[in-house]
């Protein structure tokens, strides 16, 4: 019996996202895409929850906080990535305090690319982290999930060097 | 004649001593899950979602069970189990018709049990909830209190606390408490954790201090806390039932209607602060079940 | 034997004191108190076994043989003359009038009883069951508290003000108390009553003003005042009751046809000596003292004796509306006490309003005035004697170790003294929660105030209250983590010793809540009202309070307890988890938990328990309350001369 799958729920943990995910995955919770008919729900507690969806490109000190969380969540646990920040950094990659995905911090078990992913893309990645959270309470190994490769960079910003602008003078357009 | 709560009762026990306590137990907590599921249902389809299975509370502590026990320090567990405990008895009590003062006060320790526990970890947000479940209690245990001595003053002469004697009484309670009706339903609102008065572990705001005073619960521990509210909710609907005692099928119709009531007041309104709870208990239920015990007194029941 | 076992329970503890007071050191004063301390238990034990079963009474005259009617007037005299002097070196003219009313009121009432003799004889003491059980209270938890206060005042001793009194004054009254209490509760003669009610004054005042600052010797100041008013008040209840009805004893106020008059004089002294409102300022200024003294006047003299006073005389009163005014009395000062307590987190003050609140209920019990109420009363008094003697030496302990009597600071209580942070949890628990004496007694009150509205809806609310401020209070000292590493306690083994014997006696009276009731508390409150016309309702209700309801709920602990246990496999290091802070915690050590704040740095998660002083402002609300409770004394008044 399915005893995990039928109540999934769910801590949700932005590090440093940008919110086009979280807005997203808080779209699947209202009316028109309705989470909760699975039996989801959306706690705010990672000792309540069953699966944990991160958003957004982890970086140094949030990354601290992000294993905190995860730790803070009885087993069996599964991760949800949402967004293609969480796997490689997003249009994030270069900054000088980002690791590039969260995999360097905590296990993933499904990534949903997309920046940002559609709501039923994030449903269809959740639907598939429960067969996997299934599998781990049946005490089954379960690999890591296969990164996605591709990452959103404009090519000709990618080869130049990043070159720090001098403090207090970007940004505030109009008197350059 | 299966209207008649007496001759059931009676039924039952001559059948085997003991049983119908043990029924209750046990039927207590999937009545309690049920209600808690139909909730959950309608709430959905007044917000125009679909909404999850009515048995999904069954399958959220079957969930819970099968989770890895986590936990803090020792003590706070011993509290849940008490939390259950404690419930479990008042559903004894009441199958055996005992002093319904005893029940009132064994159900307000379950509660404290529920808030030292949530103070006997050091979490701001498990505190925070504690006391704004002092505040609730503070709000509503005066009402219930009143509301004890309404059902004694209601009984033929000489006067009783027991249960048992409100099922033998010859005409509903309703005739004689028409304004604590209200004034229980609205205890039965923060009872219920609902809007407005959801402030310290909301039923449905998961996000209002994280869910307050069962914060630092989690696996099977919360489940047994989960499992304390299904009886929760069916003592207070067996309570609210007790209303219209001498037909249960119109006793089970005022439960019910107050049941739907309250979700429709969950809905409609917004989180009260603790401030207002308390204003508007003690000025709005609180005086009118004050009226009706003077009431009580005023027709020389007293 | 009976007689000198009597005298010996009052003078016994008086030597013992004397002798405590010329002990050369430490040492000796040590034993002394102790043996003083063991013989008034013994000594109460021996007399409540060996007293006949319903009432005896014992006349100094025939003891002697001599004319001991001098000997209490020259102890009259000589008492209200010591207060004067004192109303000198205090500089109190207010005092200084009270004293010499008193000593008018002292050669008045000699002159009334020389002129002509009492209408109803009586004896100058009575032992009753009333009596026993009072003098068991006093000298049982009384000489506990002495022996506790032996290890207690070592420490004080040591960092006490340069103007303290020596420890060997403080041992002598402290001691002496016990011996001018028993007397309290065994006079019936007026006369002796008033020498023992207002020995009991100067004893207060003597250990309120022990440390000498400026605050303690203003508020041993106002203890005198007050107390002296009520010693006033007394004196010309018994005056009153001399002139009009020609009774000089507590048993020919109760049995003369309706002495309504010296019974409202009396009830006021009571209300003074029990702080109740409006009179409560001074045991509030009495915690000042060291933690003994206030657990001495808290739980087993000095405020029991008003209520003890108010328990003596309710039986000759059912019926009477003088005796609703006194409940009335009572039930405000219960819930107005536990109002003021929710606005306190200073732990003496929150003890101290809970004691006036307690007593107010026991006096709201005793004005009711039914069998039920009545054992209910009883059954309070000595449940709240232990539990408050054993709170007040905890939180002394508690305040000795970590300096602050705050609640707010008391939770890292659990890792610095484990064994009397679990004392003072299960004295907290006793007086909120089942299976214990206290919330039996709650229950018992409430039904038993069914027939009084406005009794019954102040004790609905005091109840609340009284909920809202002990659980915040008990959920503060608690706190536990469970990598806590605790400390072993070092304590000196009277304070332990103290704390463990009152523990288990809160235990064991939970436990034997109910036998206690229906072998002891029933009966008396049967037999005190044999004869009197009361209804059969609340003698059924009597009947009724079964055990099975607390059976049920030990039984249900018990199963939670074992539950519990079964749990305990699950409890595995590896699982512990630190509490979510909605971010990244920091450990530092076992008691604080921290999480990184702004630029890393950590910050504590810190929250207080909700005081509502906005709402529940102390000045604000004992403004109002005493405004309302010096109305509810007046109407007392007022019914008695028949408005």
């Amino acid at each position: 019996m399915k005893i995990l799958a039928k109540s999934p729920w769910v801590v949700h943990f932005n590090c440093n996202s940008c919110n086009g995910c979280d807005i997203e995955f808080l779209a699947c919770l209202t009316p028109l895409y309705d989470l909760e008919r699975f039996g989801v729900l959306h706690i705010g507690n990672p000792k309540h929850a069953d699966i944990l969806v991160v958003t957004g490109s982890v970086n140094h000190r949030n990354a601290r906080v992000l294993e905190n969380v995860y730790l803070q969540i009885p087993d069996p646990k599964v991760v949800v990535a949402i967004g293609v920040c969480t796997s490689t950094g997003g249009i994030f990659a270069d900054c000088y305090n980002i690791l590039g995905g969260i995999d360097k911090v905590i296990p993933v078990d499904v990534f949903i690319p997309g920046c940002p992913p559609r709501p039923e893309a994030i449903i269809d990645g959740l639907v598939q982290s429960l067969e996997k959270l299934e599998a781990k309470r049946a005490g089954k190994k379960v690999a890591p999930a296969r990164k996605p490769t591709f990452t959103f960079r404009p090519p000709e910003e990618a080869e130049a060097p990043v070159t720090p602008s001098p403090a207090g003078s970007a940004g505030h357009g109009g008197k350059e | 004649m299966w209207s008649d709560w007496e001759t059931i009762s009676a039924f039952i026990s001559q059948a085997c001593p003991g049983l119908l306590t043990v029924i209750m137990v046990l039927a207590a907590p999937l009545v309690g899950a049920l209600l808690m599921g139909i909730d959950r249902k309608i709430t959905a389809r007044i917000q125009g979602r679909i909404g999850p299975p009515i048995l999904q509370p069954v399958y959220d502590v079957f969930k819970l069970f099968a989770k890895e026990p986590l936990f803090l320090n020792r003590l706070y567990i011993f509290y849940a189990w008490l939390y259950l405990a404690f419930m479990i008895l008042v559903v004894v009590l009441l199958a055996m018709g005992q002093d319904i003062l005893m029940v009132l006060f064994v159900h307000a320790f379950a509660t404290i049990a529920l808030i030292l526990g949530a103070m006997s970890v050091r979490s701001p947000y498990s505190r925070i909830g504690a006391s704004r479940k002092i505040m609730q209690m503070v709000a509503y245990e005066p009402i219930l209190i009143l509301f004890v001595v309404g059902i004694y003053l209601s009984t033929p002469h000489p006067h009783s606390f027991l249960a048992s004697a409100v099922m033998q009484l010859k005409q509903p309670l309703l005739f004689t408490l028409p304004l604590l009706l209200p004034a229980y339903f609205a205890a039965v609102v923060i009872k219920m954790e609902k809007s407005p008065f959801d402030v310290s572990s909301g039923h449905h705001a998961h996000q209002e201090l994280i869910r307050g005073v069962t914060i630092e619960y989690s696996g099977p521990f919360l489940a047994l806390i989960e499992i304390a509210h299904f009886y929760e909710v069916f003592i207070l609907f067996l309570i609210m039932a007790m209303f219209w005692s001498t037909n249960l099928w119109i006793g089970a119709g005022i439960a019910l209607a107050g049941f739907f009531a309250q979700i429709l007041v969950d809905n409609a309104s917004p989180r009260l602060t603790t401030f207002w709870m308390i204003r508007f208990m003690w000025a709005g239920p609180m005086l009118l079940a004050l009226c009706n015990i003077i009431w009580l007194y005023g027709m020389g029941r007293g | 034997m009976g007689e000198w076992l009597l005298i010996l329970l009052i003078l016994a503890p008086v030597a013992f004191g004397l002798l405590a007071w010329a002990a050369p050191g430490d040492r000796s004063r040590g034993w002394a108190v102790t043996v003083g301390a063991l013989a008034t238990i013994a000594l109460s034990l021996v007399f409540a076994v060996t007293a006949k079963t319903g009432e005896s009474w014992i006349s100094l005259a025939d003891l002697f043989g001599g004319r001991t009617e001098w000997l209490a007037f020259g102890l009259e005299l000589l008492i209200a003359i010591v207060v004067a002097v004192i109303a000198v070196r205090v500089r109190s003219r207010l005092i200084l009038a009270l004293a010499l009313v008193q000593i008018g009121l002292a050669v008045a009432e000699e002159w009334f009883s020389l002129r002509a003799a009492p209408a109803l004889p009586g004896a100058d003491f009575r032992i009753d069951t009333l009596a026993i059980v009072m003098v068991s209270i006093v000298s049982i938890i009384g000489s506990i508290i002495a022996i506790y206060a032996l290890g207690y005042m070592k420490h004080h001793q040591a960092h006490a003000p340069a103007t303290a009194q020596g420890s060997g004054r403080f041992f002598f009254v402290l001691v002496g108390f016990l011996g001018m209490m028993n007397g309290l509760v065994l006079a019936d003669n007026l006369r002796w009553l008033t020498i023992f009610w207002e020995a009991t004054t100067l004893c207060s005042f003597a250990l309120i003003g022990h440390d000498g600052t400026p605050e303690s010797r203003k508020n041993a100041r106002l203890a005198l005042l007050i107390n002296s008013f009520g010693g006033v008040a007394m004196m010309l209840g018994s005056l009153l009751a001399l002139s009009g009805s020609g009774v000089e004893h507590l048993s020919g106020i109760t049995a003369a046809n309706r002495a309504l008059i010296p019974l409202a004089f009396l009830a006021l002294a009571a209300f003074t000596k029990s702080a109740q409102l409006p009179f409560q300022s001074w045991l509030l200024g009495a915690m000042v003292a060291p933690t003994p003294v206030s657990a001495l006047l808290h739980s087993a003299t000095m405020v029991k004796a008003g209520v003890y006073l108010i328990l003596r005389l309710a039986p000759g009163f059912t019926g009477s509306r003088v005796m609703f005014a006194i409940a009335l009395a009572g039930a405000f000062s219960f819930a107005a006490a536990a109002a003021l307590a929710v606005g306190q987190s200073n732990a003496k003050k929150v003890l101290a309003y809970s004691t006036i609140s307690n007593l107010g209920l026991i006096i709201a019990c005793a004005g009711i005035n039914t069998p039920l109420a009545y054992a209910t009363a009883m059954m309070l008094l000595l449940f709240h004697a232990i539990v408050k003697a054993l709170l007040f030496l905890c939180v002394g302990t508690i305040e000795q170790k970590i300096g602050s009597r705050d609640i707010e600071d008391m939770g890292v209580v659990m890792f610095e003294l484990p064994v009397t942070t679990l004392m003072a949890l299960v004295g907290m628990a006793s007086m909120l929660t089942p299976p214990f004496g206290m919330l039996v007694c709650k229950w018992m009150a409430i039904e038993s105030a069914i027939a009084s509205p406005l009794i019954l809806l102040f004790l609905i609310l005091g109840s609340a209250l009284t909920l809202f401020f002990w659980a915040k209070w008990l959920g503060r000292i608690q706190t536990v983590s469970y990598h806590a590493t605790l400390t072993r306690e070092k304590l000196p083994l009277s304070i332990l010793s103290a704390e463990y014997i009152l523990g288990g006696g809160v235990v064991l009276t939970a436990i034997m809540g109910i036998p206690l009731f229906q072998i002891l508390f029933a009966p008396l409150a049967v037999q005190t009202y044999q004869g009197i016309v009361i209804s059969a309702e609340s003698l059924s209700i009597l009947d009724s309070v079964g055990g099975l309801d607390i059976c049920l709920i030990m039984l249900f602990i018990a199963l939670a307890a074992i539950a519990n246990m079964l749990t305990g496999r699950y409890f595995k290091p590896e699982r512990v988890r630190l509490p979510f802070l909605s971010g990244e915690n920091v450990v530092t050590d076992a008691r604080t938990f921290r999480f990184r704040g702004l630029k890393d740095e950590p910050d504590e998660a810190w929250t207080t328990a909700l005081y509502l002083d906005t709402v529940f402002t102390e000045t604000k609300i004992t403004q109002w309350t005493n405004w309302l409770a010096i109305l509810v004394l007046l109407t007392m008044f007022a019914l008695v001369v028949g408005i």
